[in-house]
């Protein structure tokens, strides 16, 4: 399905801002490249990235994620997240504690309630878009297919021949 | 060769002057070679809680313009014999010191002294970046407060930007009574955002302005809770192991300890 990985970022740090481009073919379709930031992304720290970007880490408030494809964070998300950056409304954003402070899917805008609390369930949880707004489910692994986009789907039936 | 220690926080006001002060003296009376060197150009205040702002002749500036030697700018402690104090102008600002400059000064201290201690001017500029730039290991001040909080969470990605070594966390201005009543942040909460190290809890305490006020740091205070915690940290950064105090830790944080250390 990710038909390429970018590294860890190390050499991207200045400022804590990080936009890497895109790896692979030129003129090759960048929205099923994958960035893996294998870090935690703190407050003031911004990352940019134009297909997934996988974050092995927490996404700590007043840190964000931008991509143009799916976000996936292996760790609490507590910050901001554009998934479908450029208008994928396909896109989802997914993570073990789904506790951000606000979460933009294409055109879609959904924030933490006002009232605090330790909202989530524990559980890893996706958020894409249905029925022109962002619902928050639990995640069931293997269980749905409807994220995927089709084109990916087919490019992996290709691959299984 | 010296260890060169970066006393920062982000946020104004958490206790980065302080911290440097007590922590300063509390490493000199276990006999260590400190100094002292207050960055904050413009605003310098580490004289002032140290009781010598009478004794500034020359300062960091006119050190690294040539105008004096290191030694005839380096202030002795009226205390302690093995402690320095390197005052900053009063009169500049931050972009009168260079990066480059500050590496070559902090150097040039470490052949000297054991432990060099910088207390770091508030926010994420120029006088960051400069009191940051000449420092190998850093100490990360904030309060129970969500945005000091923050703030010392933004200091930690901009420290691991510079490739500093892991920064570690103190912790001021706890006050226990209303951790437990649910009214502050507890200790638990914050080392869960911020995902460092702690090195110590400092709580608040009302001794900390009389001292401040006296220019005689807490740490040499038998008394004084504070002073405790900040003699505590001073061991700590020896590589001792001392054990948190009871108020220093909420309980689950306590039980979480005695797990790790193999008690619970
Ligand atoms: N543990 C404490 N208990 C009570 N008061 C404290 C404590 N720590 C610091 N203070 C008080 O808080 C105020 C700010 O402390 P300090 O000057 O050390 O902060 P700072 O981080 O250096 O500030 P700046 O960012 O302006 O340099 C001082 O008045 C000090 O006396
Ligand atoms: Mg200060």
């Amino acid at each position: 399905m990710f038909s390429s990985t970018g590294g860890d970022t190390g050499a991207g740090t200045r400022e804590g801002i990080v936009i890497p481009a895109a790896r692979g073919k030129p003129g090759a379709d960048t929205d099923n490249h994958t960035f893996l930031v294998c870090r935690t992304v703190r407050s003031g720290q911004r990352f940019k990235y134009p297909g997934n970007v996988v974050v092995m880490g927490d996404v700590h408030p007043g840190g964000e994620i931008v991509a143009s494809g799916h976000v996936i964070v292996m760790g609490t998300l507590r910050g901001v997240v554009h998934a479908g950056a450029e208008g994928d409304e396909k896109a989802v954003v997914m993570a073990f504690r789904l506790q951000p402070t606000q979460l933009r899917i294409a055109g879609y805008i959904t924030r933490a309630p006002d009232d605090e609390g330790q909202n989530g369930t524990g559980e890893p949880e996706i958020a894409r878009v249905q029925d022109e707004a962002v619902v928050i489910e639990k995640y069931q692994p293997g269980g749905e297919k409807r994220w995927l986009s089709r084109s990916m789907i087919q490019e992996e039936e290709e691959q299984n021949g | 060769m010296g260890e060169v220690i970066v006393i920062t926080s982000g946020k104004g006001g958490v206790g980065k002057t302080t911290t440097t002060a007590n922590l300063g003296t509390g490493l000199a009376s276990l006999g260590k070679k400190v100094v002292l060197v207050d960055t904050d150009i413009g605003l310098r205040n580490l004289d002032v809680v140290m009781g010598l702002e009478n004794r500034i002749v020359y300062d960091l500036l006119d050190v690294v313009e040539g105008r004096c030697r290191l030694k005839q700018a380096l202030i002795k402690d009226k205390r302690l014999e093995n402690l320095y104090l390197l005052p900053a102008n009063q009169t500049r600002d931050k972009t009168a010191v260079s990066r480059q400059q500050m590496i070559d000064l902090m150097a040039q201290l470490r052949e000297e002294y054991e432990f060099v201690l910088i207390d770091c001017p508030a926010g994420i500029e120029m006088g960051f970046k400069n009191a940051i730039a000449g420092a190998e290991k850093a100490l990360v001040v904030t309060t129970p407060e969500v945005a000091a909080v923050r703030d010392a969470d933004r200091i930690i990605g901009l420290l691991e930007a510079a490739e500093m070594e892991a920064p570690r966390l103190i912790i001021n201005r706890l006050r226990p009574d209303m951790v437990r009543k649910g009214d502050m942040m507890d200790i638990e909460d914050m080392l869960e955002i911020l995902a460092i190290d702690l090195i110590g809890v400092v709580p608040e305490d009302e001794y900390i302005v009389i001292s401040t006020n006296r220019g005689e740091p807490a740490v040499l205070d038998r008394h004084s809770r504070a002073g405790q915690a900040y003699r505590n940290i001073s061991r700590r950064l020896l590589g001792e192991e001392v054990p948190f105090l009871n108020w220093e830790a909420g309980s689950s944080f306590m039980a979480r300890l005695r797990k790790l250390i193999g008690l619970g």
